[in-house]
């Protein structure tokens, strides 16, 4: 064997594609990207209101009804990520947070936009709005939120449009 | 619980954290690992070889790092350990802490006597094509630990899901400040540079700090671990194969456990804790007799698990160093004031090997090296950066996971402290 060490690298990729099946959630994704609504699911015995939604409550193992929640919420928190991954990077700075939807008890993540993206415009207690990609996927890229006060320049630019 | 069996670590064997291995694979890596473990265990004249060792559990996170689903068979082969048990834990960040905990549980059940505890990873074979980097297709590689459906469209990555709960945090009790956290960058690089296998020794300051770049608000470039390439490896022994051996200093572990909080953060009442921590340190402390309202006068060190600075300031308050909401005066307020906080000469020294911020991030391995690292304190063996040990006993932290999720706590006892 040589003293000497030289290395050896190859250049290679996984790659998988998918038709993926959305299972029980699929209403979810179909009310998202025909109608613009957001539903959550309420437990039939407890109450609870899940957002993302569960078919099942996975605190009484009990089957939850689907609800259709409002398109304003509060940020519980929230960042602005400058470094990413390589499939986000174009993107940066994004903000994303965590959004309590009125009436949800849970929260949901989902990119904050804002046309003055700083902490201060996206932190805590901050009322914000789902605003719609005209062209939908049902996917959770078809909406986002905004700080409610931006709402109406969102929704005119042509790309977007508001909700129900 | 009834423990069948008592079980002591009696081998460390940890690589240097390097930002790359170009030299090794990962299976070479682990190899590595083992042997150091091995020889590790001889030094006081027993002579095991792999040979000897019933069975494995391996911690390895990624099959996206390691450009190999189920690699720990390729690793059971390279070491020898064919026709034996050899099983995988992968919880994230936390699995190295979650593999302890279950080769704790080979031993103490009785179904092995003499147990290799390995891991590994081996990340920057990475590579993104569009920046000439390994960085981003290394975080695009975790990112898919995120849920697929709700959380990895939005480009949530391991920064961003641990800054949501340091921001949450914050927002409850106005710290961690970015100053606090700056302060324990600049502890555990500073602690790096007295350990030779650590990847980031520095010498910084709170400034410095606060004004590397920003990477996902308010976590700075030096708030936040790099990622690393490394093995670890424990030999964990039942106390009749302690004996047999003659091993002179075997370090027990007296409590382990475990616990999984809501992956998807939205979902927790409290975004500002972790109560996976929480559970899993009153379960271990438990198991091994200390009291979650006192840990911070039983123990003499903790390695923590420091992904990012902020991380490692709720985790004091979690772990029940100091109360809610204290965990960063902590830390600010006893700097440059000698037996006083987190610092190597205060009175509870976290990530005196310089933890995950000094030593690199290498995910598998992490967990096993804070583990040995501990091990090795209690032996008074760990070098230029060894602490004070009078109660004789220490504790080793893991979280990670989509959210943090996943935690692993455990207590380890030299033979003085268990008198004590």
């Amino acid at each position: 064997m040589s003293d000497h060490f030289q290395d050896h690298q190859i250049r290679d990729v996984i790659k998988i594609n998918y038709k993926y099946s959305m299972g029980g959630q699929s209403k979810f994704f179909i009310e998202l990207m025909k109608n613009k609504k957001l539903l959550g699911t309420k437990c039939t015995k407890c109450g609870k209101t899940w957002m993302p939604p569960r078919i099942n409550c996975s605190d009484c193992y009990t089957p939850a009804d689907w609800i259709e929640l409002k398109q304003t919420g509060t940020i519980e928190v929230s960042t602005i990520v400058w470094y990413t991954t390589s499939a986000f990077i174009k993107a940066i700075p994004y903000g994303v947070g965590f959004i309590k939807l009125d009436g949800a008890e849970t929260a949901l993540l989902q990119g904050i936009f804002s046309e003055n993206l700083v902490p201060s415009k996206i932190r805590k207690g901050k009322k914000v709005r789902a605003v719609f990609n005209k062209e939908r996927e049902g996917k959770m890229t078809d909406f986002f939120f905004v700080p409610e006060e931006e709402y109406d320049n969102w929704i005119n630019k042509p790309e977007f449009e508001g909700g129900k | 619980m009834d423990i069948l069996k008592r079980v002591a670590i009696i081998g460390v064997g940890i690589t240097p954290f390097k930002a790359r291995y170009l030299d090794r694979t990962y299976f070479e890596l682990a190899y590595d690992a083992t042997k150091l473990a091995l020889e590790d265990a001889n030094k006081n004249g027993a002579e095991i070889t792999h040979k000897d060792l019933h069975s494995t559990v391996y911690g390895i996170y990624n099959e996206l790092f390691e450009r190999q689903f189920m690699p720990d068979i390729f690793v059971n082969s390279y070491l020898g350990m064919n026709n034996k048990p050899g099983t995988r834990v992968a919880t994230g960040g936390a699995t190295g802490g979650y593999t302890v905990r279950m080769a704790f549980a080979e031993v103490a059940s009785g179904l092995s006597d003499l147990c290799l505890c390995l891991g590994l990873e081996k990340c920057n074979d990475c590579y993104d094509e569009q920046t000439g980097v390994t960085t981003p297709e290394v975080l695009n590689a975790i990112a898919y630990s995120a849920d697929m459906t709700y959380e990895y469209p939005m480009g949530m990555m391991a920064a961003s899901s641990y800054v949501s709960m340091v921001n949450a945090h914050y927002e409850e009790f106005g710290n961690p400040t970015e100053e606090q956290m700056a302060y324990v960058s600049m502890k555990n690089h500073g602690n790096a540079i007295l350990n030779s296998k650590a990847q980031s020794p520095m010498k910084i300051t709170v400034e410095d700090v606060m004004n590397s770049r920003i990477i996902c608000y308010p976590f700075k470039l030096l708030d936040c671990c790099l990622y690393s390439e490394a093995s670890a490896a424990l030999i964990l022994a039942s106390e009749k194969k302690v004996k047999e051996l003659g091993i002179e200093k075997p370090i027990w572990i007296t409590g382990v456990d475990a616990a999984n909080t809501d992956c998807f953060i939205g979902n927790r009442e409290d975004m500002g804790r972790l109560y996976s921590n929480i559970y899993a340190a009153k379960g271990a402390y438990k198991m091994a007799g200390l009291d979650y309202n006192n840990i911070k006068k039983q123990i003499d060190l903790a390695e923590l698990h420091d992904a990012f600075s902020g991380q490692e300031v709720i985790s004091y308050e979690e772990l029940g160093f100091v109360a809610f909401g204290e965990g960063g005066p902590w830390i600010e307020n006893s700097f440059e004031k000698a037996g006083e906080g987190p610092w190597l000469d205060g009175e509870l020294p976290c990530c005196p090997s310089g933890g995950l911020i000094g030593c690199g991030h290498a995910v598998g391995a992490t967990g096993i090296m804070s583990t040995g690292e501990a091990a090795l304190q209690l032996r008074g063996d760990a070098g230029k950066h060894q602490v004070h040990i009078e109660k004789g006993r220490a504790i080793s932290h893991s979280i990670g996971g989509p959210g943090a999720a996943y935690a692993a706590v455990i207590v380890m006892t030299n033979e003085e402290g268990l008198k004590k």
